[in-house]
C-alpha cells in the first residue's frame, strides 16, 4: 500500500509543477497589473515604483525563482487588491469551496447509487429507461442556467430561498442542488452500467445458486465490484466540481474558492491567483490518493499489485 | 456509417441491402434516437441557414417594442418567444446565437478529435517513452480544472471565437489521446499487429490500415458526448462574460442578459437555457443510440424487452401456453413429448409423493434418500422449452428437452457447444440471463415445479435443493470477497449460523474438497488460488448444504487432464457421500463413457437420444449419436480415416423444419423433412427421437 502511495506522490509532483508553472506565466501574460492599480494620470516613475515594489520589474523567471523560494518557506505573497497576505484570502475561501463540493459528492453518490443500481437491476424496463433518460438530461443541463431556474422559481416566483449568502440551510439548497445536478446525472450512468456488467457475472448466479435474497446479490455481491469504476469516475468528476464552483460561486455570491479565483483573474491579483490555483492543485493531488486508497481497500487485486 | 465494415458479418437485420439504408432503419425503429437526429439536423439547419432567416433582426434595436411577452403572433413569427429591454426578438436571437454556438463547437470538437486521435494511436501503436510522455501530458491538462484554464487563457488572447476555438480544443484532447490510446494499445497486443510488423509495414500505414478503423467507433462516440461539454463550456464561458462577447450573440450570453431582468421579463432566461439543454440531450441520445448500435456485444438488448425476469415467473408448467415461434421453429408436438417421458418413468410416481412430503414441507436441507430400489426421480425434467431475445425475434434455443435423474445416479447431458445443454441447467436452476425465457415445460424436484416457483419459494430450494456448478471457477467465484465468506454464505442464510459457525464449517468444507491448510486459506481471495483449487472450491459452494440434485455445467473444461480427473473423482465421492443426483453437462465422450450412468444426448435444443451409457455407446439409436461416436478417434481405428459430421449444428433462428438433424444426416429420406420426430422408447431404459431409431435398434 505505502509503496503504491509513494509511486502514486512521485508520479504527481511532476504534473503539479507544470500546473504552478504555467498559471505563474499565463497569468502574467493577462496584462499589466498597474494599469488597473494606479489612475491614469500615474507617472512612469509610480510605475516604475509599483513594480519595483512588487518584483514586477525584474526578469520572469527571476520572478518565478523568488516565487518558488517563498513558496518553500510557506509565503504565497501579497495581495495586491487588500494587501493582505494571499495565503490568509485562500484558507478563508477553502474551507467554503469544501463544504459545497463535499456534500454535492455525498449527496451525488448516495443518491446514485440507489437510482443507478435500481435502474440496473432490470435494464431496459421501464424504470431503467426513465432514470437513464432523466440522468442524461441533468448531465447536460448547463449550471448556469440550471441556477438562473432555481432562483427564478423559488425565490424570485415563490419567495422561498434566498438567492445568495451562506446564512442558514435554506441558503446551501440552491448551490448544493446546483452543483450536483451535472455529477448526479453522470455518476448514475455509471453506476448504472457498472452495475448491469456486476449482476451478470457469473459470480452473481452463483450468489443466487446459493439462495442468497436479492438484496444480498446486489448489495453484497454486485456493488462492491461495481465500485471501481464508480469510483474512478467519481474522482474526476469532484476535479470538475471546480468548473462548477466558479460558476455557482459567482452566481450566489458564496465566498469560495472559486469566486476567488476568477476575482483574481479579474484584478490580476497574482499572488492571490497562484496561491489558489495552487490549494486547488494540492486538494485534487489529494483527491487522488484518497481514490487510490480506496480502489485498494475495495479490492483485494489492486492491493496485490501494489505490494508486488 | 460508424464501424460498417466490422459489422457486416454479424449484421442481424437481414434482408437490407446496403448499409446506409440499414443504419437509416435502425435509427428509425428507435423513435428517442430519432427525435434527437431531427433536434441536430434542426439546430444545424439554424446554425447554417439563420444569418439568411434572421438578417439583423436579432440585432436591431426596437426600443418602441420592449419586453414583449412570449407566445403571442402578433408581431410576426420573431416575437413569438418575446423580445428584451431593447425590444430584440428572443426567437430571431437564439437562431442567431445557433450560428455562432456551432461556428464554436464544431471546429473544437474536429481539432481535437483530429489531433488527439492521432497523437493518441501513434502513443498507443509505437508504446514506449512516446506512450508515458503523451500520457503525463495528458494528466496534467486534465488534472487543471478546464473552465479555469479557459478564463486565464482567454485573459491572454483577449476573448474572440478563434481563442475560444483554441482553448477548447485544447481542454479537450487528452479525452481523445487518451481512447485512442487504450484502444490501440490494446490492438498493439494483439496478433494480427505482430504479422502487420512481420510484413514491414509501416507505422502510419499500419495505424491507417488496422487501428483506426477499429478505434474509430469509440472516438466517434466520444466526439458526440465532447460536443455536449464543448457546448456547455462556451455557453458558461460567455455566460461568465468571457466567451462570445456582444454583439455577437449566443446562448449563454442571452441567459447572462436574462439573468438581468428575470425578474421583470423570465423568458429572456429561460428560452436559450432551453435550446441548449435539448441539444445536448439530443447529442448525448444520438451519442448512445451510436454507440449501442456499432457494438455487437450490446446489440442483443435491443432485442431485449423490458423486466424479462418478471416474465419469465410468469411461465407456466403447462406447454400448451407457450408462444409458438415462427414456421419452422416449431418446437417438437408437446403433448406426444411428454407422454413419452411420462412413459418412461412411469414407476416413479408410486414414491414421489410421500418423499417429497418430507421434503417441502418442513423445509430441512437434509433429506434421507429413499433406496435405489425405489428408483425415485431427484429431478423430472418436461418438455422445457427456453427462448432467447434476439433482435430479430424469439429464437427457440431448447425445444422440449425430457430427462430425469435418479438419487446416487449420473446423469450426463451430452451436446456440442450451442446445443442448449447449458441452457437447460441454467432454467432448471432458475439462473436464466434476462435475455433467455422460460416459456414450457416443468422441472419437478420433488412435489414442486422449480420452473414456476418464484421469490421465497425458489430461494428456499437454491442450495439444499438444487446446486451448480458453473465451469469457469475464476468468474464464478466473487473477486473481492474472501473464499471462506463465500464458503460460508450457504450456511448463513439457510441455516442462519453465527458467523463463526459458518465460517467452521466453510472450512471443514475446504477440508472436504481437499484444499491444504485449509484454515489459514480461507482468507485468502479468489486469484490467490490454482485453477484446480478454485473448481473444487466452486464444487465445495454448491454441495455444502447437501443438495438433492447438482447440476455440473462443463466442471472440468477448463482444467487440464490431471486435475480434470481428480476433480471427476471429487464429484464422484461426493455423490456417493450424499446420495445425490448428479447432472453433468459435458461435450466429452471420455469423460461421459467414464463417469456417467446414463446419459441424454442433446442436438439443437432437444434430447434425441437417453439411455445407459454402456449401451448407447454400445449401439446408438439415434444417427447423430453414432455420428459422435465415430468422430472419436479409437484404438481399433488406428491409421483409418476419421469420421465427422458434415456440416454444422442449425441457428436456433432457423432449425430445419420436421428433424432438425436431417440436412446433416446420411439416413434423412423425405419424411425427415415434413414430421418432427419425437422420442420414443427404442428399448428397454432407452429413448431416441428418430424415425428409424426402432431399425437402428434391431440391426
Amino acid at each position: 500500500m505505502f509503496t503504491m502511495l509513494r509511486r502514486r506522490a512521485l508520479s504527481s509532483v511532476v504534473p503539479l509543477l507544470v500546473v504552478v508553472l504555467g498559471v505563474f506565466f499565463l497569468a502574467r501574460l493577462t496584462g499589466d497589473p498597474a494599469n488597473l492599480y494606479l489612475p491614469l494620470s500615474a507617472t512612469p516613475e509610480m510605475r516604475a515604483d509599483f513594480a519595483a515594489r512588487n518584483g514586477f520589474d525584474q526578469p520572469l523567471v527571476t520572478q518565478f525563482g523568488d516565487y518558488l523560494a517563498q513558496v518553500a518557506r510557506l509565503d504565497f505573497g501579497e495581495s495586491l487588491r487588500t494587501a493582505q497576505p494571499a495565503a490568509e484570502a485562500v484558507l478563508r475561501a477553502f474551507p467554503a469551496t469544501l463544504q459545497l463540493a463535499g456534500w454535492t459528492m455525498l449527496l451525488a453518490l448516495v443518491g446514485a447509487v440507489v437510482i443507478g443500481s435500481v435502474a440496473a437491476y432490470r435494464p431496459n424496463s421501464a424504470t431503467d429507461r426513465i432514470a437513464s433518460f432523466l440522468s442524461s438530461t441533468a448531465a447536460s443541463v448547463p449550471d448556469f442556467w440550471f441556477a438562473i431556474m432555481g432562483v427564478l422559481v423559488f425565490a424570485v416566483t415563490l419567495g422561498w430561498l434566498p438567492t445568495s449568502g451562506t446564512n442558514g440551510g435554506a441558503a446551501w439548497i440552491l448551490p448544493v442542488a446546483t452543483l450536483l445536478i451535472r455529477p448526479f446525472g453522470v455518476l448514475v450512468q455509471v453506476v448504472r452500467g457498472a452495475m448491469v456488467s456486476a449482476l451478470s457475472a457469473p459470480y452473481v448466479k452463483v450468489a443466487r445458486g446459493k439462495g442468497a435474497s436479492e438484496a444480498r446479490v446486489v448489495f453484497g455481491h454486485a456493488l462492491r465490484n461495481a465500485a471501481a469504476p464508480v469510483l474512478t469516475v467519481a474522482g474526476d468528476l469532484a476535479v470538475g466540481l471546480v468548473n462548477g464552483a466558479v460558476v455557482v460561486e459567482t452566481i450566489f455570491g458564496w465566498p469560495g474558492i472559486g469566486k476567488l479565483m476568477i476575482d483574481s483573474v479579474l484584478q490580476r491579483d497574482f499572488a492571490v491567483l497562484q496561491a489558489a490555483v495552487l490549494v486547488t492543485a494540492l486538494a485534487i493531488f489529494a483527491l487522488n490518493i484518497l481514490v487510490d486508497v480506496c480502489h485498494a481497500l475495495l479490492d483485494p487485486r489492486v492491493r496485490l499489485r501494489a505490494a508486488a | 456509417m460508424l464501424g460498417t465494415d466490422k459489422e457486416r458479418g454479424t449484421a442481424v437485420a437481414s434482408g437490407r441491402p446496403g448499409s446506409r439504408h440499414r443504419w437509416l432503419a435502425l435509427l428509425l425503429q428507435d423513435r428517442f434516437a430519432f427525435a434527437a437526429a431531427l433536434v441536430l439536423v434542426v439546430v444545424a439547419l439554424c446554425a447554417v441557414l439563420g444569418p439568411l432567416l434572421v438578417g439583423d433582426l436579432a440585432t436591431r434595436q426596437n426600443l418602441r417594442d420592449p419586453g414583449r411577452e412570449p407566445f403571442s403572433l402578433e408581431h410576426g413569427w420573431a416575437y413569438v418567444l418575446g423580445s428584451d429591454s431593447l425590444g430584440r426578438p428572443v426567437a430571431a436571437r437564439m437562431i442567431a446565437a445557433a450560428s455562432t454556438t456551432m461556428s464554436v463547437a464544431v471546429p473544437a470538437v474536429l481539432c481535437s478529435l483530429v489531433v488527439g486521435s492521432l497523437w493518441g494511436m501513434w502513443a498507443g501503436f509505437h508504446g514506449g517513452w512516446r506512450e508515458s510522455v503523451s500520457l503525463r501530458v495528458a494528466d496534467v491538462i486534465l488534472s487543471f480544472p478546464s473552465l479555469l484554464l479557459a478564463v486565464v487563457v482567454l485573459y491572454v488572447f483577449s476573448p474572440s471565437v478563434a481563442a475560444l476555438v483554441l482553448v477548447l480544443a485544447v481542454a479537450r484532447i487528452p479525452v481523445y489521446l487518451r481512447t485512442a490510446r487504450a484502444e490501440s494499445a490494446e490492438l498493439r497486443s494483439r496478433l494480427f499487429m505482430d504479422a502487420a510488423r512481420t510484413f514491414g509495414t509501416g507505422g502510419w500505414a499500419s495505424i491507417r490500415r488496422h487501428v483506426a478503423p477499429s478505434v474509430l467507433p469509440t472516438l466517434l462516440t466520444v466526439a458526440a458526448l465532447d460536443f455536449c461539454f464543448v457546448m456547455l463550456t462556451e455557453s458558461s464561458l460567455s455566460f461568465l462574460g468571457i466567451g462570445i462577447q456582444p454583439p455577437d450573440v449566443s446562448w449563454g450570453l442571452m441567459v447572462a442578459q436574462g439573468r438581468q431582468e428575470l425578474r421583470s421579463a423570465w423568458w429572456i432566461a429561460v428560452f436559450p437555457g432551453l435550446a441548449i439543454v435539448v441539444t445536448t440531450v439530443s447529442a448525448t441520445v444520438l451519442a448512445a443510440w451510436a454507440r449501442l448500435s456499432t457494438d455487437p456485444g450490446q446489440r442483443w438488448r435491443r432485442g431485449l424487452r423490458g423486466g424479462g425476469r418478471r416474465v419469465r415467473a410468469k411461465a407456466g408448467g403447462a406447454v400448451a401456453d407457450a408462444p409458438v415461434p415462427d414456421e419452422g421453429l416449431q418446437s417438437p408436438a408437446p403433448d406426444q413429448d411428454r407422454a413419452v417421458a411420462q412413459d418412461s418413468h412411469r414407476d416413479r410416481d408410486v414414491t414421489h409423493d410421500s418423499r417429497d412430503r418430507d421434503v417441502t414441507h418442513d423445509g430441512t436441507a437434509t433429506v434421507t434418500p429413499p433406496s435405489e430400489s425405489t428408483r425415485s426421480d431427484a429431478l423430472a425434467v418436461e418438455s422445457l422449452c427456453v427462448d432467447v431475445h434476439t433482435p430479430a425475434g424469439p429464437a427457440a434455443v431448447v425445444r422440449g428437452v425430457s430427462f430425469s435423474v435418479r438419487f446416487g445416479e449420473t446423469l450426463a447431458l451430452l451436446g456440442e457447444s450451442g446445443c442448449g445443454k447449458s441452457m437447460t441447467a441454467h432454467a432448471v436452476a432458475g439462473l436464466l440471463d434476462p435475455a433467455a425465457e422460460v416459456v414450457g415445460g416443468q422441472a419437478r424436484l420433488g412435489g414442486e415445479n422449480l420452473l414456476t416457483l418464484t421469490g421465497r419459494a425458489r430461494r428456499r430450494l437454491a442450495g439444499p435443493g438444487v446446486g451448480i456448478v458453473f465451469q469457469d471457477a475464476l468468474s464464478a467465484l466473487n473477486p473481492v470477497q474472501t473464499v471462506g465468506a463465500q464458503l460460508a454464505e450457504p450456511f448463513r442464510i439457510h441455516e442462519r449460523m453465527s458467523r463463526r459457525a459458518a465460517r467452521a464449517e466453510a472450512v471443514r468444507l475446504m477440508e472436504r474438497v481437499g484444499i491444504p491448510e485449509a484454515r489459514s486459506r480461507a482468507g485468502a481471495y479468489p486469484h490467490q488460488f490454482s485453477g484446480g483449487m478454485r473448481q473444487r472450491l466452486l464444487i465445495a459452494m454448491a454441495v455444502a448444504l447437501r443438495p438433492r440434485v447438482l447440476l455440473a455445467d462443463e466442471p472440468t473444461t477448463a482444467l487440464d487432464v490431471t486435475v480434470q480427473a481428480q476433480i471427476m473423482d471429487l464429484l464422484g465421492e461426493l455423490r456417493g457421500e450424499q446420495r445425490m443426483a448428479l447432472v453433468l453437462i459435458t461435450h466429452d465422450l471420455g469423460l461421459v463413457a467414464d463417469h456417467a450412468d446414463r446419459v441424454a444426448v442433446m442436438y439443437a435444443g432437444a434430447v434425441v437420444e437417453t439411455g445407459p451409457v454402456a449401451r448407447v455407446f454400445a449401439k446408438p439409436n439415434h444417427p447423430y449419436t453414432r455420428g459422435l461416436l465415430e468422430s472419436v478417434p479409437a484404438e481399433q481405428h488406428k491409421g483409418g480415416r476419421l469420421n465427422s459430421i458434415p456440416g454444422s449444428p442449425p441457428d436456433p433462428r432457423s432449425v430445419p423444419a420436421g428433424c432438425a438433424f436431417r440436412t446433416r444426416c446420411p439416413m434423412a429420406r423425405e419424411v425427415c423433412a415434413t414430421r418432427p420426430p419425437t422420442l420414443s422408447p427404442t428399448g428397454a431404459d432407452r429413448a431416441a427421437a428418430c424415425h428409424f431409431g426402432k431399425e437402428l435398434a434391431d440391426a
